[in-house]
């Protein structure tokens, strides 16, 4: 029992902790809601990060992302809004899918990466590269996968992790599940609250008008029948955020989110056949109180209806096809965008085929219909080839699109109902090297996008929307892993370390926002029940203005966390402390926002 | 190139010291390094920064930016939206950080901080032993507008004198102060009379929809009036109209075809200068129409008139360094280009 639990956590510890998702062994039972996403996906560079590495950075999905990938974050201010840049591309190109379904904001285009809550999902996964043949509108730069799994075994348990840490910080997560062989059902319960006020360091001010609630309801359920599943998946968010001032204007203004979503899946195999039918609904509002002691506020809010049908043959063991047909119906209103809606109808077709044991290609069409827009045509083409056991190479081609939001569409006032989606071609290759314990991928890549929209100012001073901006970017992104054992250590070490160059063709200037180099780092050391760990960031300097005049300097973040099992056997306890930016060093994400002094997180985790 | 053209003025300029307090008198001291220029005054990023102030030499050989911070080693504050003066000192109107920054207009050091008893503040004019400063309030709230007055010695608000909605340019004449209420996030139709000698509001007068701009002639206000915007559903058209202080009550005025929205009111002697759909025109104070055709191409965010030069700002994409342009209003021609902070919005002239 001990050995096993010891296995297990090292497994999820330390070996997976970055997997390249080749490496994972599915156990049989374990049904993925979102099965295309790996099946469709060879010649894409796959990342996933575990439950292990996700609660070292429970408090946001920001965090946990900005900590182990190469994707640029801007958060406006510690816990405010926080918008990714995923290959320098912009947040409204970076598209998060929760079991498949696209849930970027239809309003504005982006997610908050703080309103995610990272502890309610089993994993996450970065896919690099474009993705919108699959996924849609938005998976330009790359997308995010927030997955549940559900899987038939026999298991009942329950996992209970309170932490306290600086700045009043309390984070509670509860997660049970129960489960047999034909039944499924979580539930998890994630809540964070935080005064934020941590001090500017060097300068006589703190954060004020910072503190923020966030609530996260997440349930799943299965049913598993002869030859089919019946799947259930759910989340609800609710968060109150205040918005913190800058070191030069104070701000008294705040926000309330409210997300709900559902999906329910039917699979079913007849031999060769497999049928999937999804239906899904989510919800998102947004509340803006600008003077919150008057109640006014300024709202907007998007109701999606998702129907999806997928019908898959295997032709034999080596050719897979797939053809699915989506229907979304949008409907948004809000203080300035009224009462608009949007139908899209789109065809896919998927291609998978392995030629032979070493190498194997992928083909994905997508056509859309009924859109208001210029109805895209997209495709995808990804190959991977196995050179020897030590070397393998990925590489893929695609053409991407953003469909313009209902803020850019119906905003009052500058809102531009002609606008046209934006589009973006990319390629990019992939070398993975494995040697031993060691792992290297290095990737380069390069974007193409036009037709950009872009809100700039009219002759009479009003900003509107146009299709005008051209942009470029091109990078390389290098991945290592290591790991090694002597006697009852364990010794790992992660680094990203990513080049991005993405310029405005029209200035020819570097994006505001997007810095050329970004390193993340992770040491983790395990000892018997004991365990440690240290990470660290850095972000090279960023442009924020347009001309590349004003520049925001470079920084590094260091943390160091232990984790120590007290009790292993029966009710295991595990209680750990985390020490934030060790050096205590001044830095802002976004010009004139400090973030976070030193600060501290204890935690204890009970699993009974 | 720049910090070799500061040591060079400033050799100059200690040299003129040294020798003008050799010199007999009756040859006045230099005031400062900003004496002889004028200054601009750059919002700055809309949120997350600071605005600031760039000097300009009147040979426009000599061009500074960030001299407050140049001077003070301290950021002005976000959103600099405005300048007024009083004698030699100038303050500057510092919106999102609900402050007034005082300063001498000529060394631009610091003499005062204001940051109680305004909230929103926007423009700022002297008069006498006080100032004035129109305040928003919150935008959203047409009922807690202000005028706020600074007593001028003190460097304090003294007192506020309620108002309507969207307070926003204010100007003397006559004796009296005339605040234009365009209309914080919505908008307005009125000027506001303040007696200042009393400090309180005297009458209010109905001109068009949003007065953006005023400038004053002999006894009579100019008011430039860009209309209601397209998107508030409620379209009007501009009005340029002639207020005569003698009786507070307006006496002309000339309508802009119905989706013509002009801006930027400035006067060069006897001639009313504005901008409309990316042109600007010249109107004649006392011609009976208006202009058809303009006398220059380009849409700006704010215009000035000095001494017969337009001094036209264009503020870019509004995220990055802006450009100030001045024109020759004799033959209409451009003189110079000249870079400025982000988003130039004021020029303001110290001699």
């Amino acid at each position: 029992m001990k050995k096993l639990y010891l296995f297990i956590l090292f497994i999820n510890g330390t070996a997976s902790m970055y997997a390249q998702l080749d490496s994972i062994q599915h156990l049989t039972e374990v049904m993925l809601i979102d099965a295309k996403l790996e099946d469709y996906s060879e010649g894409f560079e796959l990342i996933q990060l575990s439950d292990t590495l996700i609660a070292r950075n429970s408090v946001s999905l920001t965090e946990v992302l900005n900590f182990n990938t190469t994707i640029y974050f801007k958060e406006n201010g510690y816990g405010m809004v926080s918008s990714p840049s995923f290959r320098g591309t912009n947040a409204s190109q970076t598209a998060v899918i929760w079991n498949g379904i696209p849930i970027n904001s239809n309003l504005n285009g982006q997610t908050d990466f703080n309103i995610i809550a990272p502890s309610s999902f089993n994993t996450i996964i970065i896919r690099s590269g474009g993705g919108s043949t699959q996924y849609g509108s938005g998976a330009v730069g790359g997308s995010i996968h927030l997955n549940n799994t559900i899987d038939f075994q026999k298991k009942q348990s329950s996992d209970l992790r309170l932490s306290y840490g600086s700045f009043s910080t309390i984070n509670g997560v509860f997660k049970s599940r129960f489960s047999s062989d034909k039944k499924y059902i979580d539930l998890g319960i994630d809540f964070i609250s935080s005064e934020n006020d941590y001090k500017y360091i060097d300068l006589n001010q703190k954060n004020e008008n910072g503190n923020f609630d966030k609530l996260n309801v997440a349930a799943n359920a299965g049913l598993k029948f002869r030859k089919s599943t019946l799947s259930w998946n759910s989340n609800y968010f609710s968060g109150t955020r205040k918005f913190s001032g800058t070191i030069t204007s104070p701000s008294k203004d705040s926000y309330k989110d409210i997300t709900t979503r559902n999906l329910v899946t039917w699979n079913k195999t007849y031999n060769k056949w497999k049928n999937t039918i999804k239906g899904a609904h989510t919800f998102e509002r947004y509340r803006y109180y600008p003077q919150p002691e008057n109640q006014l506020y300024f709202e907007g809010q998007s109701t999606t209806y998702l129907g999806d049908y997928q019908l898959e043959y295997e032709i034999n063991k080596d050719l897979k096809i797939s053809s699915i047909i989506n229907y979304t119906y949008i409907k948004s209103k809000g203080t300035n965008i009224g009462v608009n809606d949007r139908n899209t109808l789109a065809a896919i077709f998927l291609w998978k085929h392995h030629l032979n044991e070493k190498l194997s290609y992928g083909i994905n069409l997508r056509q859309e219909f009924l859109t208001d827009f210029e109805n895209p045509f997209l495709a995808s083409f990804d190959v991977n080839y196995t050179i020897n056991e030590y070397y393998s190479l990925k590489a893929n081609g695609s053409k991407n699109y953003r469909t313009p939001t209902f803020n850019d569409l119906y905003w009052n006032s500058g809102g531009n109902e002609n606008l046209n989606p934006e589009t973006s071609y990319q390629v990019e290759i992939s070398n993975q090297f494995v040697w031993n314990q060691f792992q290297l991928n290095i990737t380069g890549f390069y974007i193409s996008s036009e037709d950009l929209i872009k809100w700039q100012p009219g002759v009479d001073g009003l900003f509107t929307p146009v299709n005008i901006s051209k942009t470029e970017n091109n990078g390389i992104e290098v991945n290592g892993n290591f790991s090694k054992s002597f006697n009852k250590h364990e010794l790992n070490l992660v680094f990203n370390y990513s080049y991005t160059a993405a310029k405005d063709l029209e200035k020819n200037k570097q994006l505001i926002y997007v810095p050329y180099h970004k390193v993340t780092g992770a040491f983790n050391y395990y000892y018997k029940k004991f365990s440690a760990y240290y990470q660290l960031l850095f972000n090279g300097e960023v442009f924020t203005t347009t001309d590349n005049y004003g520049i925001l300097d470079r920084y590094s973040v260091s943390n160091l966390g232990f984790e120590y099992l007290i009790q292993e056997k029966l009710f295991p306890i595990k209680i750990g402390i985390k020490f934030n930016n060790i050096f205590n060093t001044y830095y802002e994400n976004v010009a004139y926002r400090p973030m976070p002094n030193r600060n501290i997180q204890t935690f204890i985790n009970l699993k009974f | 190139m720049n910090l070799l053209k500061k040591i060079a003025y400033l050799v100059t300029f200690t040299f003129l010291v040294a020798s003008c307090s050799q010199d007999d008198e009756g040859v006045p001291l230099p005031l400062g390094a900003y004496e002889n220029g004028f200054l601009i005054t750059n919002e700055g990023p809309f949120q997350n920064g600071s605005g600031t102030v760039s000097f300009v030499s009147d040979d426009y050989l000599f061009v500074e930016n960030e001299i407050f911070n140049q001077v003070n080693s301290s950021d002005l504050g976000n959103i600099v939206q405005s300048m007024g003066f009083n004698d030699d000192q100038a303050f500057i109107v510092v919106n999102n950080s609900n402050k007034i920054e005082v300063v001498n207009r000529y060394t631009f050091e610091s003499i005062a901080s204001i940051t109680e008893g305004l909230n929103n503040p926007r423009y700022f004019v002297s008069s006498g032993s006080n100032g004035y400063v129109t305040n928003w309030g919150d935008p959203f709230d047409d009922t807690d507008d202000f005028v706020a007055v600074i007593d001028l010695s003190t460097h304090t608000v003294t007192s506020i004198i309620p108002v309507a909605f969207g307070p926003e340019k204010l100007i003397m004449a006559n004796n009296d102060l005339y605040v234009a209420h365009k209309g914080g996030y919505g908008q307005n139709n009125i000027l506001s009379v303040i007696d200042v000698s009393a400090n309180i509001l005297e009458s209010t007068i109905e001109v068009g929809d949003v007065p953006n701009s005023m400038v004053v002639s002999n006894n009579d206000i100019w008011v430039l009036c860009g209309g209601n915007p397209e998107f508030t559903g409620n379209e009007t058209n501009g009005k340029l109209v002639k207020v005569a202080t003698s009786e507070n009550a307006v006496v002309q005025v000339f309508d802009f075809l119905p989706t013509n929205h002009p801006k930027s009111l400035s006067i060069d002697g006897a001639s009313l200068i504005y901008n409309l759909n990316g042109e600007v025109f010249s109107k004649e104070v006392t011609s009976t129409s208006l202009p058809t055709s303009s006398i220059i191409a380009g849409s700006f965010y704010a215009m000035t008139i000095n001494d017969g030069k337009l001094y036209a700002t264009d503020a870019g994409d509004f995220a990055s360094n802006g450009t100030l342009k001045i024109f020759d209003l004799s033959t209409n021609s451009e003189i110079i280009t000249i870079a400025t902070g982000i988003i130039p919005g004021g020029v303001y002239f110290n001699n």
